[in-house]
C-alpha cells in the first residue's frame, strides 16, 4: 500500500464525511466541518492524480465513497442490512484491488500512463 | 427536463475529472483548479435539481456512471492514460458495483 493509494482512500473517507455533512449539518460548526471535508478530499484527489491515472483515482474514490456511505448508513442511520449490499461491496473491493495490481504492473514496466 | 439536467450534470463531472489531469500538466495551476471547483460545484447543484423528480438512487447511479466513464475516456484519449484491457475491466467492476449499491440502497 503506497502513499498515493492511501491518499485516495483517505480522500474517499473525507468524502463520506462531507456527504453525511451535506445531509445532516445543522449549525456553524457542522457546516464548517463539512466545508473543510470537501477541501481536504479534493486536495488529496488532485495530489493522487499527479502520480496515478486520474480515471483510476476517480473510480476508486467514487467506489470507496459509495461503499463507505452504505456501511455508515446501515450502522448509524438505520438503513436496512441486505445481503446484496455486502456482495456488491465485495465485488467493488475486488475491482479496487485489481486496479491497484494493474497500476503497479504498469509502473514497473515503465508504464504508459 | 430532469433527465436532460442529469446528463448535463454528468458532463460537468466528467469535465472536472479531466481537470484533475489538466492540473498536473498546467503551468498556471490556478486555472484548472478553479475550473475543477466550478465544474464539480455546478455538477452537484444540477444533480440535486434532477433529484427533485428522479429518485435519488437512480439519479446518483446515472450521474456517477457518466462521470467515471466520461472522465476515464477523456483521460485515455486526451491525456494518454493507459488503455490496458485489465484496467478497463476493473474500472467497470468498480463502477458497476457502485451503481448497484446506489440502486439497492
Amino acid at each position: 500500500m503506497n502513499k498515493n493509494w492511501l491518499m485516495v482512500i483517505v480522500a474517499a473517507a473525507f468524502e463520506i464525511g462531507w456527504v453525511i455533512g451535506l445531509a445532516h449539518a445543522y449549525d456553524f460548526w457542522t457546516w464548517f466541518g463539512t466545508v473543510i471535508g470537501i477541501i481536504i478530499s479534493n486536495y488529496l484527489l488532485i495530489k493522487a492524480s499527479g502520480v496515478l491515472p486520474a480515471g483510476t483515482v476517480y473510480s476508486v474514490f467514487v467506489g470507496i465513497g459509495t461503499a463507505g456511505t452504505v456501511i455508515i448508513e446501515i450502522l448509524f442511520f438505520n438503513e436496512p442490512f441486505k445481503i446484496s449490499k455486502i456482495l456488491l461491496i465485495a465485488t467493488l473491493l475486488y475491482g479496487v484491488i485489481g486496479l491497484k495490481m494493474v497500476t503497479d504492473e504498469e509502473e514497473k514496466q515503465g508504464g504508459n500512463t | 427536463m430532469a433527465w436532460f439536467i442529469l446528463i448535463i450534470a454528468g458532463g460537468f463531472e466528467a469535465f472536472s475529472v479531466a481537470m484533475l489531469n489538466q492540473i498536473q500538466i498546467s503551468r498556471h495551476k490556478w486555472i484548472p483548479i478553479t475550473l475543477f471547483s466550478l465544474a464539480f460545484g455546478t455538477s452537484l447543484v444540477l444533480l440535486s435539481i434532477s433529484m427533485q423528480s428522479i429518485s435519488m438512487g437512480t439519479a446518483y447511479a446515472i450521474w456517477t456512471g457518466i462521470g467515471v466513464v466520461g472522465g476515464t475516456l477523456i483521460g485515455m484519449f486526451l491525456y494518454g492514460e493507459s488503455k490496458n484491457v485489465k484496467r478497463i475491466f476493473y474500472i467497470s467492476i468498480v463502477l458497476a458495483s457502485a451503481i448497484g449499491l446506489k440502486l439497492v440502497s
